[in-house]
């Protein structure tokens, strides 16, 4: 019984992933046909690339689905059961820091700031600076789900805070900092995280998990900008004082 | 031939250690201290990791091969065509299709369809989010090739947002925010990029890093203010 669910899940997703992609399939055909005008060869392994895409997302999403997903939940309902629901603030800390520091994207990102900065902001520095930012990020989210506290109350000061830092930051950091905001919400945080926050909102008494399940994701994109914005500002201080 | 194929498996399992290995450690910790997971729900997380894994390698390998090239291909004979207006058009349908084909978006889209209970149904809030994109790609593409400083489209577009959310129903505030976070994930980010060098590289003369940069963190402004007209018109 379970197998045929399996596999009509899987055609279901199989469709749905074909289709996702059907306008950027729509968009190389026309390009190739008037533009690009590739040999067979190329052709040939720009195909193959977009059935590797394919392939990779369907399965990556459906493990999402049967692993990440519930799990997560399942994590989030039982704090959100127990008496001791503030323990998930810790753990979502613990894991917040983990995930950024295992997420490759965030390593390019350090690479490029310390060649930004000519050096002075060490890739080491920025990685364990935005491991805590997200870590941090991760538990004011999980303690916004327990107590209660909106969004809005949180994320619009921050974002101020962003913009005050970004005038004294300067262009060259203000757009990388901006940018990494967008990596740090990988998939790990997206899928895991975020599913432990919907699934404590969920089993939480006077929590509606529309209103405060959601937003882990959005604070959690904030804080790098506010790392990275902050390590700008040191630089270009430094910057300042050699003139 | 058999060397090859235990190296790449070895290696496989080094990537999923260092990747997923962080999660599985920290579940297996909540299993032994305070969470006593169901068996089957344990081998279905371990089971999902390694597909997880499998697939993210395989789509970033097929990203790298397909789409990024195509990226850079698009991006750079744009600028010859000397037409802004084709630009900015490329610019929208760029952007939405790529939105519509990010897993993260779909994650994130699925999730509130089923926490609304299908009210806030998925492929409507993927398209509201790709037109999100779209919009906003084309927005800074007009500001790469007018030259205007990044600090003044984030303000205007976070002074925008500021206000709609006074206007969007409690509900949808959470998740719109949420939008403009995911939307910037492992297919998005490297095309966005890759258009952008590519339109700069031909261009030419403006500092690489701050202009091909800075396409992201304006793009992803436009998914919460239109999920946030969604919740508005919802309503």
């Amino acid at each position: 019984m379970s197998e045929i669910i399996f596999i009509t899940d899987l055609l279901e997703l199989l469709l749905e992933v074909f289709i996702a992609l059907v306008p950027l399939i729509i968009i190389f055909i026309i390009y190739q046909i008037f533009i690009f005008k590739l040999n067979k060869h190329e052709v040939l392994n720009i195909i193959k690339g977009f059935f590797m895409t394919f392939s990779g997302i369907t399965l990556f999403l459906y493990g999402v689905k049967i692993g990440f997903v519930p799990t997560g939940k399942y994590i989030g309902e039982v704090f959100g059961n127990s008496s001791n629901n503030w323990v998930l603030i810790l753990i979502g800390f613990i894991l917040g820091f983990a995930v950024t520091l295992a997420e490759p994207a965030i390593r390019v990102l350090c690479n490029e700031i310390e060649n930004a900065s000519s050096g002075y902001i060490k890739e080491k520095v920025i990685l364990f600076t935005l491991a805590f930012g997200v870590a941090s990020s991760v538990a004011i989210s999980m303690a916004k789900t327990i107590y209660g506290l909106p969004l809005s109350l949180i994320l619009i000061p921050g974002y101020a805070i962003t913009f005050v830092l970004a005038i004294f930051a300067g262009k060259d950091f203000t757009a990388i900092a901006f940018d990494s905001g967008g990596v740090a919400t990988g998939p790990m945080v997206v899928t895991f995280i975020m599913s432990i926050s919907i699934g404590l909102a969920s089993s939480l008494e006077f929590r509606d998990p529309i209103i405060h399940g959601f937003g882990l994701v959005s604070l959690v994109a904030l804080s790098p900008i506010i790392s990275v914005l902050v390590l700008g500002i040191f630089y270009r201080l430094k910057e300042q004082r050699k003139k | 031939m058999k060397l090859k194929i235990i190296n790449y498996i070895k290696d496989f399992f080094l990537d999923l250690l260092k990747t997923v290995g962080p999660i599985i450690a920290i579940v297996f910790l909540l299993h032994f201290t305070f969470i006593k997971f169901p068996p089957q729900v344990l081998l279905k997380f371990l089971l999902a990791s390694f597909m997880i894994l499998l697939g993210l390698k395989l789509f970033l390998k097929g990203i790298k091969i397909s789409l990024l090239p195509i990226g850079e291909k698009i991006g750079s004979e744009l600028p010859k065509k000397k037409s802004i207006s084709l630009i900015l058009v490329m610019g929208f349908i760029l952007g939405f299709s790529v939105t519509v084909a990010e897993p993260d978006v779909r994650v994130l889209s699925s999730q509130i369809d089923l926490v609304s209970n299908g009210a806030i149904n998925k492929n409507i809030f993927i398209v509201f989010i790709g037109i999100g994109i779209g919009v906003f790609l084309l927005i800074s593409f007009l500001r790469l090739l007018l030259n205007i400083p990044i600090i003044y489209f984030l303000f205007a577009g976070y002074l925008i947002i500021l206000v709609l959310s006074f206007f969007t129903p409690k509900q949808f505030i959470a998740v719109s925010f949420d939008a403009g976070g995911v939307t910037t994930g492992p297919i998005t980010v490297p095309i966005i990029m890759s258009l952008g060098l590519g339109i700069v590289s031909v261009l030419g003369g403006k500092t690489r890093l701050a202009d091909g940069f800075g396409l992201i963190g304006i793009a992803s402004i436009g998914p919460v203010i239109t999920v946030m007209l969604l919740g508005i018109i919802s309503k």
